[in-house]
Order: C-alpha cells, then structure tokens, then sequence
C-alpha cells in the first residue's frame, strides 16, 4: 500500500464517490429484490460501508452507513419507497444495521488510520535513512547541505545550515539582525528556540552544550505549511544527524591541517639535512686531505719549503674548521629560526654538559685554562643537552678568541630561586658598552673592528637556544675587567629519584 | 703490523672514501670499499673484515640498517660517520649495536685515534683483562674491587654495574639507552636521570678532576663512554 494514496483526511471526491456507491449497489439490488432475503441485502450494504472505509476514510463510510440505512428502509424494507416500517420487526433490523454500520466505519477506518501511521514512520525513517547515508558520504560542508535540501524537498519546509567557527562566528556571515540574534540566543541557550523569539522559524543547535559546531534553521518553503515545530518531521533527529555530520567534518579537517604541518616540516627537516650533508660533506674531504697530506709531509722531514708547506695545511686546515664551525651554527640558526624546534629536553645535571663542551673547547684550545665552579646540590634541570652544549662551546670559544690566553676562562653554576644558572666569564676587554644590548641580534659582532673571524651567529644562535628553553640569556661587562655572559634556565619538577637502600 | 688487519670502509662519496683509504692504508691496514649499503653488506660477509666504517647517509639505504643487518651475525666492531643533522639516526644506530661515531667533518688524527681503539679492543678479545686501571684507580672485574691510589673506594651495588659496564665496554660509546637496560633492567629507559646522577657520583669517586672528566665522557645528548 502506498502511504500517498492513504491520505489522512478524505480527499475532496470521497464524499460523492460513497453517495454514488451506495446509489449504485440500490440500483443493482434492485431487480434480485424478490429474490433475495433481506437479511442478505444488509450484508451487502454493510459490505459497502466497509469498503467505503477502508478507501475512502472516516467520514464517506458514516455517510455512506446513514445514506444505506435510509436506502434500505426506503426501497426494500416494506412498505416499498416509505419510510415508515409496517412491522415493528424491521425496526429492530434498521436499528441494528445502523449501528453495525456505524461501528464497522468507525472500527474500519481507525485500523486505516493506523495503516497510515506506520506507513508514514516507515517513509520516514525511510528518508532519514537516507539522510544518514548522504551526509556519511559528505566530503565538504556544501555536501551536507544538499543532503539536508534533498531530505526537505518534499516536506514544504527548508534548511539552511550556519556552522561556527572556532572563535564562535557564524558562517555564513550573518547580515539580517533579527536572524542573527536568533542564531546567537541559540548558541548561548544551546538548546532549540522557536515561538515567538523565532518567527516563523526554528533554530535547532548542532552538538552539545560544551561545543556547538553549527545551528540548523527551519523556515516553511510553501505557504500551505504550518510553523515548523520541534515535533514534526523529526527535526531534532535530523539536527543530530548533521550535527554529527559537521562535527566529522571538523575533525577531518584539523587532521587536514595537522598533515600539511607535518609535510611541511618534513620538508624543511630533510632539506636542512641535505643542506648539512652537502656542506659537510666537501668539508670532510678537504680537511681528510689536510690531514693526510701533513701526515706524509711529517714522515719526509725536509727543508724550509716543507716548513711553509706545513704551516699553509695547517691555516688551511683551521680555516676549514672553523667554515665547519660556521656551517654547524647557520644551520642551527636556520632550524631554530624555523620556528618549531624539537628539543630532545630530559632531565639532566649541568656537570655532564660542562665537562663535555670543555672538552670540545680543548681540541682548539689545548691547555686553556679554565676554572668551573659547581654549586654544590644543584637540582636536575630539563634541557636538550646537544643544543645547551652547543651554547656553552659557543660562549666558551668566544671567551678564548677575546681573552687573553693565560687569563683564566671562568664557568659557573648556581641555582637562583626558581632558575638553574650557568655564566662564562673571561678576562678580556669586556663588551662595547653601545653594543651590550644588541648582542644577541643576528650578524652583531661584539666589536665590529675585530681581527678575530666569525660573522656574529654564534651568540644570536645562544639566544635562540635558550629562549627555546623558556629561559634568558644576558651579557654583562664585569665590574673588574672582563666579560660576562649568563643565561637562566627554568626549574621544573623534577622526576622522583629513590636513591639505592644504604648498604654495608 | 703482524696479522694485516682488514677495514671495510662503506661510503658513497668518492673524495672521503679515497681520502679515508689513504689514510687507513699508510697505518697499515688493508682496505675494503663499498658505495652502497648494499654491497657493503655482501663485501662484509665475504671480506671478514676487522672493522667496519659506516656513513650514515647512504643513498640506498639507512646506515642504521647495515648496522642492524650486520650486528644479526657479527660483533666487529663497527664506526659510524655522520653529520650532525642526523642526530637521530646516530642515537639508532648506536642502539643498533654500532661502537662509535664520528661527526663530520673530522680530522684524520680523531679518525685513526678512534680506529685503534676499536680495532684494539677487538683483537685483545671479549674476555679482556679482569683488572682494567686508568689514572690512579683499578678496577679488579674479578674480586669487584675498585681502588684509587691503592685505597679502596667504596662503590654501592648501582654505581658498581654501572662503571663495569662502562669500563667492559671502554672506548665504546654507550647509549643512555643501552646503559639504562644493562644497570636498571629493561623497563626503566625513560628514568635516563637516574642514569645521570649516578655517573655524576662516580666522577666524584674517581675522576682526578669532575668537572672535567678525562675518563667517564659525557656524549651530548647520545650517552657516555669510558676511555683509560
């Protein structure tokens, strides 16, 4: 049975259709009148009261009962075309009749009536089927919107969808004040206005109350339509459906973004890496040769023009150290720059990072002086000890370039309220006071007339690092001669240590 | 040099390799090379070779892989090149199994510096000597006994492991990792801190001069070793 043909109210020719059938079945009867028992001609009428019930609705079968009652008791019950019975009989039989009649239409047509109910859940639980199945399919928000306009067409109502944007605007931006306002207190109530606040419409908030991803407007498409209602067409289960729909979208977006970040870091980690491969690479080969050729010229020792030969590989020699030097810190400059770095932070003390970066400091500078100081019970503190050692070398070197060589380089460490502490001192002439406070900019040299090499990335480089700790890096001129660079790294909470049980 | 010893030298760039081959052969040894990981992988099972020396940015595959691929049938000791940008990778190969690394660039002093040690601790065998001294103290593997200046130093059962680790693997860079598993027991690679006070303890037990350490080093970032 098709639910469009089960109409719930009658359809305008019901009326005269059930009039025009019991005429008909009069007309029929008619001439097996002599024929027939009477008790059989009521079968037959109350048959078509029945049928007029089933097809035609409530109101043609109670015509169509009264219309056979009075039929019957006119044309066949005697005396023939009166009203009047002649027998008292007969009056029990059209008393009868009627309320059969009746009763039959009323009983009959609310099975009907049911029929139709489930008929119409089933369409539509139908449609949302499909609405579902649409909006699973929906790639962008245009997609859920088609879906919502396709499950709407037929209704005489029509969705529009505005969805919120992260910072709580609606999208579409919304020109219409009293719309907008609409949309607003449906935000704020996260719960569905309608009535008066909202006109002829209905606003219905997609999601919860803690994130609402969008709302969903019902206006009536065809005038014929009454107000949309929180009860009819299902709206709620519509709303949750694309509110699920919308929310799905989100996610798949932000995994959009998150993959383009990743691809994009990527990207610049592995032309970084190849940069540094190709850099270092020739490096390698040019100081190999050095070394190699100064080791057979040791083995031949000779005359003076060998004498100069040694001293050239080894100032060729140092000044590839120090491109290797300075490609090693442009390249830290440029991650650091980048943006994003990764720290490899973990829970260290400085002792390890000193005694390594004192260490790098003797391969050029053998036999420096240095005097480290080591508060004693320095707490564990949370850095990327590759990145902290390269800012110790660097202020390290830098000391031994500027200082005077028997002076010794000085390296502290103390804890200061919340901070782990590290400075190196030196000697030296100190910093150009105009300059102290531009120190850290990128290509600043603390003395532009320096015959010392270096292009001024080394402490801009310290900057980076430390800044990317959460900490603060500062140069000072000592008040006794000499200069001072100090940086400050936050202390954390530091992981438990159970240290072992005392033992014998 | 008795017994030639062999080094097999896998690297892709031609100007290193040559210059790496001079050098390793006026020392001595006899050398091996490979362009990729590929052949290297099929030179050192059929060269036998006494040291294996790995750049890590081969163009056919990972260097941490020839490691591993290596470490599944040999223990020679094997030497990593790399450039700083593959931090990472390094820290992998280490934990791969690999005994050293070197940062490019490098001079060709640190390089055979770094081969004889290897080299060394391969042909003096895995036992190696029950007392192992370096400066001033003594290690007696055999008793666990550990003296300085003749005097006992008394070490706790932590501290103890830990610098017998150390020292059976001297000139062997260890990874925090791998120092974690082998003192602490699987399970505790992510307390590295422990790790960190404990040598700190030992450095105040043993070293001449803490701050700066000349036998328990410090590897930035990647873990420690032990030099006599």
């Amino acid at each position: 049975m098709n639910c469009r043909m089960l109409s719930r109210t009658a359809a305008p020719w019901a009326y005269p259709a059930a009039v025009a059938a019991c005429g008909l079945l009069t007309l029929l009867v008619m001439p097996l009148r002599h024929y027939l028992d009477l008790a059989n001609i009521v079968m037959l009428f109350l048959l078509l009261t029945f049928f007029a019930a089933l097809w035609l609705g409530r109101g043609p079968a109670v015509v169509s009962a009264l219309l056979g009652v009075a039929l019957f008791d006119f044309i066949f019950v005697p005396p023939h075309l009166a009203f009047i019975p002649s027998d008292a009989q007969y009056v029990v039989m059209l008393g009868v009749m009627l309320a059969v009649a009746l009763l039959t239409a009323q009983l009959t047509a609310r099975v009907r009536e049911h029929a139709i109910a489930a008929c119409r859940r089933e369409e539509q639980t139908r449609r949302l089927y499909q609405l579902a199945r649409d909006l699973a399919g929906a790639v962008t928000r245009w997609d859920t919107q088609r879906a919502l306009d396709d499950y709407l067409r037929h209704t005489g109502y029509r969705g529009m969808l505005y969805l919120v944007d992260a910072s709580g605007e609606t999208l579409p931006a919304v020109e219409e004040a009293s719309l907008a306002s609409a949309l607003r207190e449906t935000v704020r109530r996260a719960a569905p206005v309608e009535g008066e606040l909202a006109g002829p419409a209905l606003f219905l908030p997609l999601g919860a109350r803690d994130r609402i991803s969008g709302i969903m407007v019902v206006t009536v498409a065809s005038p014929a339509s009454p107000p949309p209602a929180l009860e009819s067409e299902t709206f709620e289960a519509v709303a949750s459906l694309v509110a699920i729909a919308v929310e799905r979208l989100h996610a798949a977006e932000e995994v959009q973004v998150s993959r383009d970040q990743a691809a994009s870091e990527r990207l610049r980690a592995s032309i970084l890496s190849a940069l540094s491969h190709d850099l270092r690479t020739p490096l390698t080969a040019l100081v190999g040769m050095t070394d190699s050729l100064a080791l057979s010229g040791s083995m031949q020792a000779g005359p003076t023009r060998d004498r100069l030969s040694a001293e050239a590989l080894a100032a060729i020699r140092e000044q590839a150290r120090s491109i290797g030097h300075m490609v090693t810190n442009l390249l830290d400059m440029a991650r650091l720059q980048a943006g994003k770095v990764n720290l490899r932070k973990e829970w260290q003390l400085f002792d390890d990072v000193i005694g390594a970066s004192l260490r790098q400091l003797r391969a050029a500078y053998p036999g420096r002086p240095v005097r480290v100081r080591l508060a004693s019970g320095l707490p564990l503190v949370e850095f990327d000890a590759a990145l902290i050692e390269r800012v110790l070398v660097n202020l390290l070197e830098n000391a031994a370039k500027y200082a005077p060589a028997d002076r010794p380089i000085e390296v502290d460490a103390w804890q200061d309220g919340d901070a782990a502490c590290l400075a190196v001192s030196d000697r030296g002439a100190g910093f150009s006071p105009q300059r102290i406070d531009r120190m850290f900019g990128l290509f600043e040299r603390g003395n532009a007339e320096s015959p010392q090499p270096g292009v001024g990335l080394g402490l801009a480089i310290c900057h980076a690092i430390v800044e990317a700790h959460g900490g603060t890096i500062r140069a000072e001129n000592r008040r006794d001669g000499g200069a001072r660079v100090s940086l400050r790294l936050p202390l954390g909470a530091p992981p438990a240590f159970e240290d072992e049980e005392a033992e014998a | 040099m008795s017994a030639e010893l062999t080094v097999l030298l896998v690297e892709d760039e031609p100007h290193i390799r040559r210059v790496l081959q001079s050098v390793l052969a006026s020392e001595g040894y006899r050398v091996f090379e490979a362009e990729t990981g590929e052949r290297g992988l099929v030179e050192a099972s059929t060269r036998r070779p006494d040291l294996l020396v790995v750049d890590l940015g081969l163009p056919d595959m990972d260097g941490v892989e020839v490691v591993r691929a290596v470490r599944h049938w040999s223990e020679l000791p094997i030497l990593i090149l790399s450039a700083r940008a593959e931090e990472a990778d390094k820290i992998a190969a280490l934990d791969a199994g690999a005994d050293d690394y070197l940062a490019k660039p490098f001079g060709v002093g640190e390089l055979l510096a770094r081969v004889r040690a290897l080299v060394r601790r391969r042909t003096k065998g895995g036992e190696g000597t029950p007392v192992v001294s370096f400066g001033e103290v003594q290690v007696d593997l055999a008793r666990r006994a550990v003296t300085r200046s003749g005097e006992l130093v008394h070490l706790t059962n932590i501290e103890y492991r830990l610098l017998a680790v150390l020292v059976v693997n001297a000139g062997k860079v260890m990874t925090h990792r791998h120092l974690m598993r082998d003192v602490w027991g699987p399970g505790h690679a992510e307390n590295s801190h422990y790790l960190r006070i404990y040598v700190s303890r030992l450095r105040q037990k043993l070293e001449p001069n803490p701050t700066e350490p000349a036998h328990l080093l410090t590897e930035s970032g990647v873990g420690y070793r032990f030099v006599a």
